[in-house]
């Protein structure tokens, strides 16, 4: 990969000028005194947790803010001032001199209108060109951004492509009318990491050869820290630190972005309680084969057509020894989900077992599956989702323990209390709903609640994925020590390979049902075997510099 | 971006549901129709039976402030008494569907399969004839009278509650907290109970009031017809079509109760409205 942009380009008039803005929803200040700029074809990265204003900033500068927001401070474009400018006005601005881009491409796309069409639209609007001129150039932009045959994409719907697609049809759209300034707002969060990659290559392309300037918004460091030559943190609307790539990544000057580097995945390792592995196996998956029929519409059942089932899981053998922690890798749709939930009885396997301690899974059945329930327990990942949202956290905690009978309701409610505390929530949180809590302190309760059980074996399927970097720190931190307190037995499943090699003894990679690399986790992460590992190594956005080594992580 | 923003909001501000007006009106129309029936005897000047020849027809006045009817009973006490029946009314007629519907749409949804799909081409089938067509046929079937009339109900009825339930328990199945449920060993009778049902029931209510207008019209509309309750019970829709004979000359025989059960209806109506949108501004809260 390339290092940032040479600082030369930032001499001269900034592109964008933000002075002192704050904006006000009712009562609520969202954003206090921002100033930063922007130089002409230069990629700034503008970081920050949710919730800390970095999409709001852009909004404002687009003037995208809903009516009910009050903006005061100045923002200029090329040395206009765009405060008061009236509708018409700012149409004639966005989309041809400021292009934006948006997480998700699926829901800022037009289901019903082919793409090459949306494409050709903002050109046929701004640059007045006629209807088959602008198509054609449609078809010249898709090229431009890696589509092949894009001839023929240009004629299909949004929901034909996938994920990355959309992505650069979107990417497409924005740079059409050859704006000068680009505000990508986490273009890449919602696509695989090997997506992210290319996408990123993109966007360093377009303004290497079209000097198009991008503010690019990220809660994720190592992809700013990657393309951008200067970065802004900002925290509770406010910018708390700004400067070069370089001297924010190495030499952070402000303890909340020490706090936000350090919390990036892969830059702690956490050893903490991991165990010898032993000969026997605790748990053994041999040859499991998972499918999903396949569904039959009305014309298949007449012609008495049988439908072809969907190996979720095709020939998967892992073992996983006592008070091991394993990870398993993979893109979406690899069938980590579906291992997980196999193992926990929610699947049943075409072929092939699943062992605990030696005995099969698949035939329990009475109080043998209850043994099953209480020596293995998943924590999910949707922290919303998976707590039930008319209890209380301490009633989700301590309802397994007395309807398994291992205390009445009152002593349940006792020791929920004190998983409470394990898991790092405060006494109060307690009597709190879900939709109360934050999304770290659902986790947790998730975390105790699965633990009230005493499992030996704690499946956690991406339970940080919808969570900030520093309060998936924070969770990873909690796991670890639980994990050694308790001895427990983890099997870690995420998309993120740094998570997972920071964390756990032995990887996994899933690729279409199968495995396709398997080892220790420092050995995947620097020598990866097989073509595909390699590629999601190399797609990894690491900060630069060595991973900070700590043997254990006490607390 | 995650969603830890999401309860970056005050929670205490949460906690506080601004009411809608509709519901505050409502509520008080049905919880005010709800005491008088409930103290009738009480509240009610007459006896609502008491025959009195002599004082037949009488206009409005202040001892008779809603006028008495042609054999000269009070008719004020009467539309009190009216509301006894026809609330009663409203919750036979809507308990039993609602309790059928529920068990049944809770288990096709959570459950699935063919049970399922026969159930569902049954509500089609249902759903496919107009909902008084299909209770006066099943009445005419089984003989006037308000029992006949609640059996009827209950048969046409259920199928909405079913859909209505299953749909959100297909919803709620696949959520992480029940598979967190099932993942815990509980009992298929727990998880359902415990975690399924409250999490599916809030339409189920906000639709079950808007039903007891229905199915008070249909009473009262049933009464009218003579196929529902029968004089001289002092049903409103009774009342009606008594009254109905003597519009010319003593018009307040039947407007009154008519007027009631306007009200009833709007109130139950609004009331319905309401909870839904309760509902529906607490989802995307």
């Amino acid at each position: 990969m390339n290092g940032p942009l040479a600082p030369s380009v930032m001499a001269g008039r900034p592109l964008l000028d933000i002075a002192d803005v704050s904006v006000t929803f009712g009562n609520t200040r969202v954003l206090k005194n921002v100033s930063f700029q922007i130089m002409p074809g230069e990629i700034v990265g503008i970081a920050g947790e949710s919730g800390s204003g970095k999409s709001t900033i852009c909004r404002a500068a687009m003037g995208l803010l809903p009516s009910t927001a009050e903006v005061t401070g100045e923002v200029c474009f090329d040395d206009q001032a765009l405060q008061g400018l009236g509708e018409a006005e700012w149409m004639k601005l966005r989309g041809r001199d400021m292009a934006m881009i948006f997480q998700n491409p699926a829901s800022h796309l037009n289901p019903l209108q082919k793409v090459g069409k949306q494409i050709a639209q903002p050109m046929i609007r701004h640059l007045g060109l006629s209807g088959s001129e602008a198509r054609e150039r449609a078809v010249k932009l898709l090229e431009d951004v890696g589509i092949r045959e894009p001839a023929m994409r240009a004629k299909s719907y949004p929901h034909e492509l996938s994920g990355g697609m959309k992505q650069r049809v979107m990417i497409a759209a924005a740079i059409s009318c050859a704006p000068r300034l680009l505000i990508a707002d986490e273009p890449t969060t919602a696509l695989d990491v090997t997506v992210q990659a290319k996408i990123l290559e993109l966007l360093k392309d377009l303004n290497r050869q079209r000097g198009l300037a991008i503010a690019l918004i990220s809660h994720d460091l190592g992809v700013l820290a990657d393309i951008c030559s200067r970065i802004i943190v900002m925290r509770h609307g406010q910018i708390v630190e700004q400067g070069e790539a370089g001297q924010i990544i190495d030499a952070p000057q402000h303890p909340y972005t020490r706090l936000l580097v350090d919390s990036q995945p892969g830059r702690k390792q956490f050893k903490a309680g991991w165990a010898q592995t032993e000969e026997t196996p605790l748990l053994q998956v041999e040859g499991l084969r998972v499918l999903f029929p396949a569904k039959r519409d009305i014309v298949d059942i007449f012609r008495n057509r049988k439908a072809m089932p969907f190996a979720a899981l095709d020939g998967v053998d892992l073992a996983v020894s006592a008070g091991e922690t394993v990870g398993i890798v993979g893109e979406s749709g690899s069938g980590k989900s579906t291992l997980a939930r196999t193992i926990i009885r929610q699947n049943r396997a075409a072929s092939g077992t699943v062992k605990l301690g030696g005995r099969p899974i698949e035939r329990l059945a009475g109080r043998e599956l209850l043994e099953l329930r209480r020596r293995v327990q998943m924590v999910f990942q949707n922290p919303y989702d998976s707590l039930n949202p008319r209890m209380t956290a301490l009633e989700t905690i301590a309802e397994p323990i007395w309807r398994h009978g291992m205390a009445d309701r009152r002593e349940a409610l006792n020791q929920a209390s004190k998983l409470l505390d394990m898991v790092e929530l405060p006494a109060a949180l307690g009597e709190r709903k879900p939709r109360q809590l934050s999304g770290g302190q659902c986790q947790r309760v998730g975390i105790a609640r699965a633990l009230a059980l005493q499992p030996q074996v704690l499946i956690a399927d991406e339970i940080t994925s919808a969570l900030d970097v520093t309060t998936q720190a924070q969770i990873l931190e909690l796991l670890a020590r639980l994990r050694r307190e308790r001895a427990l037995t983890l099997i870690y499943i995420s998309h993120d390979l740094s998570v997972v090699s920071s964390f756990c003894q032995r990887v996994y990679v899933f690729r279409s049902g199968r495995i396709v690399e398997q080892g220790a986790a420092a050995k995947v992460l620097t020598n990866p075997q097989e073509a595909y590992t390699q590629e999601l190594v190399a797609s990894l956005h690491r900060l630069p510099g060595h991973v900070v080594e700590r043997e254990n992580i006490e607390r | 971006m995650s969603i830890e923003a999401v309860p970056a909001s005050d929670p205490i501000k949460q906690a506080a549901v601004v009411l809608p007006w509709s519901i505050v009106v409502a509520g008080s129309i049905v919880g005010l129709w709800i005491i008088l029936a409930l103290f009738a005897p009480v509240v009610a000047p007459y006896d609502p039976t008491a025959v009195d020849i002599a004082n037949a027809l009488k206009a409005p006045s202040v001892a008779h402030w809603f006028g008495t009817d042609q054999v000269g009973r009070d008719v004020l006490s009467r539309v009190i008494h009216g509301a006894r029946i026809d609330l009663l009314m409203c919750l036979a007629g809507v308990l039993p569907p609602l309790l059928i519907g529920t068990t049944v749409g809770l288990l096709s949804g959570y459950y699935g399969g063919t049970v399922d799909t026969l159930l569902m081409r049954l509500y089609d089938l249902t759903a496919a004839f107009p909902f008084f067509v299909l209770v006066l046929a099943i009445v005419g079937v089984l003989g006037p009278g308000l029992l006949n009339f609640f059996i009827a109900l209950a048969v046409v009825g259920w199928v909405t509650y079913a859909r209505l339930v299953r749909a959100e328990v297909m919803a709620i199945r696949d959520s992480e907290y029940v598979q967190a449920a099932q993942c815990l060993g509980y009992s298929d009778r727990v998880v359902l109970l415990r975690h399924v049902l409250p999490n599916a029931f809030g339409p189920v209510v906000a639709y079950a009031v808007s039903d007891a207008v229905l199915v008070m019209l249909a009473g009262a509309s049933f009464g009218f017809l003579g196929m529902g309750a029968q004089p001289p019970l002092a049903e409103w829709g009774v009342m009606i079509s008594d009254g109905s004979r003597y519009i010319r000359q003593a018009w307040w025989i039947c407007t009154f109760p008519g007027l009631a059960a306007i009200s009833l209806g709007l109130g139950l109506a609004f009331l319905g409205d309401g909870l839904g949108q309760l509902r529906r501004g607490q989802v995307s809260a």
